[in-house]
């Protein structure tokens, strides 16, 4: 402060060279006009902006119905028929406990799980309902409750308290035994009539609540594309993003990776490796990668089966010229996904070993989940307007 | 020199009619009981008051606490009461008094629930206190406590009308800024998200709109006060101030602010106008309140003439300095945001927080702190963008974990006051997010305080 000179302010200094430059490019002979090439209006030989550009009206209710009809409604098909087809195989098992049976249930629990993630971070409507994700992948199991329901019997899947005792993660316990061979699970399962039905009753409970999410979805369609009138909280929009942000920011970067890393774990950051998923099956990262993988395709609007271009948040996010640094949004985002799958792919399972021999590289895996966070719940959540308001504010 | 004396005199203490007052007090009473009443239905007591662990008290009123639970459903029901009693006239002086104390004493509780209009209605019901709006029209003379009166001096309605042009003045001088007029932001990309509007929806996609909205918003608020105190141009104006905060209240969560405008800017009508609103509310009611032996109002003596104009012109001048005193600070106002409080910005920024807090043990290593243990959902949307916040919050989680003995699994971990650090990452006008603060800073050492907030990162443009 002893010297004595003025401050410029940048801001000010634009202010008025902006009036300046704005009142002569009016009176100058270059041709005004549009020069977004985005824009409807698009001037190939205006060579000044006159802020005349105009946008084609982005249609949020084409972008809902988009994402509706091409990714929630076939992934939330393909992971009802999934659950369906594990019932029928768990169902073909009890009846006859073979070896070849036994190991078409644990490859169809796979498939079944694989197709869970798909509709995962859908977290809101009829899943967030009847909160499907505690329902069907709550993590970890508890084995002691699980061995209590097989022995006591008269166990009500309904109640959740039982949400720990059921679902896939229950099923990786039963069908993954730690020391059992293949044949010696199917010997368990002979000798052990309650966990023969204990696994039916899980496999059909999975099952009936993917039947009803679906269900629900055929009228809670019209509502979904219909709730478009703004994207204040309770619209559609907002709905979607705020599901997507909370699931991806607790279940897939915190439950995932995080906790059983030991990041959310006090001071000693002591690794938690039996919080993994599918501790007992011994794979948890294919499920991570798919999660990450549909969240892309479903920001993106493509569709569930082809991967066919369509609108999405993506597209929504550069209607409103939403930037990170000098890259479009949307961009950065994708660019931010590419680098998770990668890290992902740069790690191998077991993840409940990897995390204590390789450390490092679990831990850039988080990172690199970690910063999609901000990006996501932050400047993708103010880009469209979704910011969340639970009282009257100043619009600050 | 005698020319502006004699104008202040003028607008001071020449006579002028009760009924602008009156009308005024009743409409005002209304105004509050419905804000009130809302907020209690909206179980907002409850949310704000009751649920919160921690509260962001306002530097220097650390004593201000929340009563029980009980305590607290007390006042607002007995501001509902109060805001009736102002809206009768029953025990005026009493009414005023006690609703500002108990509001203002709500108000400072959590700074997370701070707005304008809350500001706005402090400064009127503390200005009420001293006017005599109950002198006409009123329980108080209906039942004899009080004489009636049939004239006032000037500067009871003027106090209110300056009062009303500060906001509108200060709201329109704060619009005058590079993101608002140049960039047209934030309304570029809130209007984008507003084509279901009725009629109008159509429009929110050009850029244009923005611009015109940012423009005329501004506009409006520099000139609405001047065009309502012309005779000529008052209706006009009136209608503009109703089509302008109508249109607000349709396009933005703002709550009753509009409409809390809109009833105290008719305090600029006439004072003919006044009286024929009264007379028409008398029509209606069985009450006669008629002007029967007013008390005769005497020309203030010379020396409560001078005690009153010193008390006027020092919150004059408080109300037009408060505003100004971001000009102390370095740095990007809607960065930083000191001095942004208590100066009517409304609407100007869209700004978003992403924050995590580390308690720091003896041997350098962190624990990452679970905002939700502490915070409710809005108060850490609002600590996460504002300094002076995150600071109590940081402060908060250093006293929390001070001289506290953690036990991990076999290990003992005692911390005495412990290193406080936050990552924090802010997005300003959809620009992408930034760092907000030095990740390293150790909170726990920085003093609170209205001085400078170096450890701020600096904006990068």
């Amino acid at each position: 402060m002893n010297n004595p000179t003025f401050q410029i302010s940048h801001a000010r200094v634009r202010l008025v060279f902006s009036i300046l430059l704005t009142s002569i490019s009016f009176i100058s002979c270059k041709k005004k006009g549009c020069i977004d090439p985005n824009a409807t209006n698009y001037n190939a030989q205006a060579q000044v902006e006159d802020n005349s550009c105009t946008y084609a009206d982005f249609n949020r209710a084409e972008m809902l119905g988009n994402i509706c009809d091409n990714y929630i409604v076939p992934a939330y098909n393909n992971f009802n028929s999934q659950t369906t087809s594990l019932k029928d195989i768990t169902t073909a098992f009890s009846n006859e406990r073979s070896l070849e049976n036994f190991l078409a249930i644990r490859a169809q629990w796979r498939e079944a799980l694989l197709s869970w993630q798909d509709v995962s971070f859908i977290d809101f409507g009829p899943a967030e309902f009847i909160v499907l994700k505690n329902q069907v992948n709550l993590f970890p199991a508890d084995t002691t409750l699980i061995n209590t329901n097989i022995a006591l019997g008269g166990y009500n899947l309904e109640y959740s308290s039982n949400n720990v005792a059921k679902g896939f993660q229950a099923l990786d316990f039963l069908l993954n035994q730690t020391n059992l061979s293949d044949q010696e699970h199917v010997n368990y399962f002979i000798n052990n009539n309650d966990a023969t039905s204990y696994i039916l009753d899980l496999a059909i409970n999975l099952q009936v609540n993917s039947q009803s999410v679906i269900n629900n979805w055929s009228t809670y369609r019209s509502s979904f594309i219909n709730n478009n009138s703004s994207n204040a909280a309770g619209s559609s929009v907002s709905n979607l993003v705020n599901g997507l942000c909370s699931h991806y920011e607790t279940y897939i970067r915190k439950g995932k990776i995080g906790l059983p890393l030991g990041i959310f774990n006090g001071f000693s950051q002591q690794e938690m490796p039996e919080l993994v998923e599918c501790y007992f099956y011994g794979q948890s990262l294919p499920f991570a990668y798919r999660a990450i993988e549909s969240m892309k395709t479903y920001i993106n609007g493509q569709s569930y089966n082809d991967n066919t271009e369509g609108l999405g948040l993506d597209d929504y996010m550069d209607h409103v010229g939403a930037t990170s640094g000098n890259t479009n949004l949307s961009v950065e985002i994708n660019n931010q996904i590419d680098e998770i799958l990668t890290s992902l792919m740069a790690i191998n399972d077991p993840l409940s070993n990897e995390i204590l021999t390789n450390k490092n590289g679990v831990t850039l895996c988080y990172s690199k989940l970690q910063e999609l966070v901000p990006l996501m719940k932050l400047d993708m959540t103010s880009a469209l307007g979704v910011l969340i308001t639970y009282q009257d504010n100043d619009g600050d | 020199m005698t020319a502006i004396r004699q104008w202040l005199k003028n607008i001071s203490f020449t006579y002028a009619s009760i009924y602008t007052l009156v009308s005024f007090r009743i409409l005002f009473g209304l105004m509050l009981f419905f804000s009130t009443l809302r907020f209690i239905l909206n179980g907002w007591v409850n949310d704000l008051y009751i649920t919160p662990k921690f509260y962001f008290t306002y530097y220097g009123f650390d004593w201000v606490h929340p009563l029980s639970p009980l305590g607290m459903q007390l006042l607002f029901g007995l501001l509902i009461i109060l805001s009736l009693f102002i809206s009768l006239g029953l025990f005026y002086r009493l009414s005023t008094t006690a609703f500002f104390c108990i509001f203002t004493y709500i108000e400072l509780i959590d700074k997370t629930n701070y707005l304008n209009h809350y500001y706005f209605i402090s400064l009127i019901s503390f200005l009420l206190i001293f006017l005599p709006a109950h002198q006409y029209f009123s329980i108080d003379t209906y039942i004899g406590i009080t004489k009636k009166t049939k004239k006032v001096h000037a500067w009871t309605i003027n106090i209110l009308k300056f009062q009303l042009a500060v906001v509108y003045i200060y709201a329109g001088i704060s619009k005058l800024n590079y993101h608002w007029l140049i960039e047209a932001q934030p309304l570029s990309n809130w209007l984008k998200h507003q084509s279901d509007l009725p009629l109008i929806g159509g429009l929110m996609e050009y850029d244009f709109t923005a611009y015109v909205f940012s423009w005329g918003g501004a506009l409006f608020d520099l000139c609405i006060p001047f065009i309502l105190l012309n005779r000529k141009y008052r209706l006009f104006g009136y209608a503009l101030v109703v089509f302008f905060h109508v249109l607000t209240s349709l396009m933005f969560p703002i709550g009753v602010f509009p409409f809390v405008m809109i009833v105290s800017t008719l305090i600029f009508f006439s004072e003919g106008f006044h009286e024929k609103l009264i007379s028409g509310v008398q029509k209606i009611i069985p009450f006669r309140f008629e002007m029967r032996n007013p008390k005769l109002i005497l020309p203030p003596s010379k020396k409560s003439r001078k005690i009153l104009s010193s008390l006027l012109g020092l919150y004059i001048t408080i109300q037009l300095l408060v505003p100004m005193r971001y000009l102390f600070y370095d740095g990007k106002l809607f960065w930083n945001e000191q001095g942004y409080r208590f100066s009517w910005r409304v609407m100007l920024i869209e700004k978003a927080g992403y924050t995590q807090f580390y308690i720091h043990d003896q041997i350098g290593r962190k624990k990452l702190i679970d905002n939700s243990t502490y915070l409710t959902k809005q108060q850490e949307k609002m600590m996460s963008t504002q300094p002076d916040m995150i600071l109590q919050y940081a402060h908060h989680l250093r006293d929390e974990y001070s001289d506290t003995l953690i036990i991990e699994g076999k290990e003992k971990i005692y911390l005495k006051i412990p290193k406080v650090t936050a990552d924090i990452r802010v997005a300003l006008f959809n620009k992408g997010n930034r760092q907000f603060i030095d990740p390293n800073m150790n909170l726990s050492n920085v003093k609170r305080g209205l001085h400078q907030k170096k450890w701020v990162l600096d904006y990068e443009e």
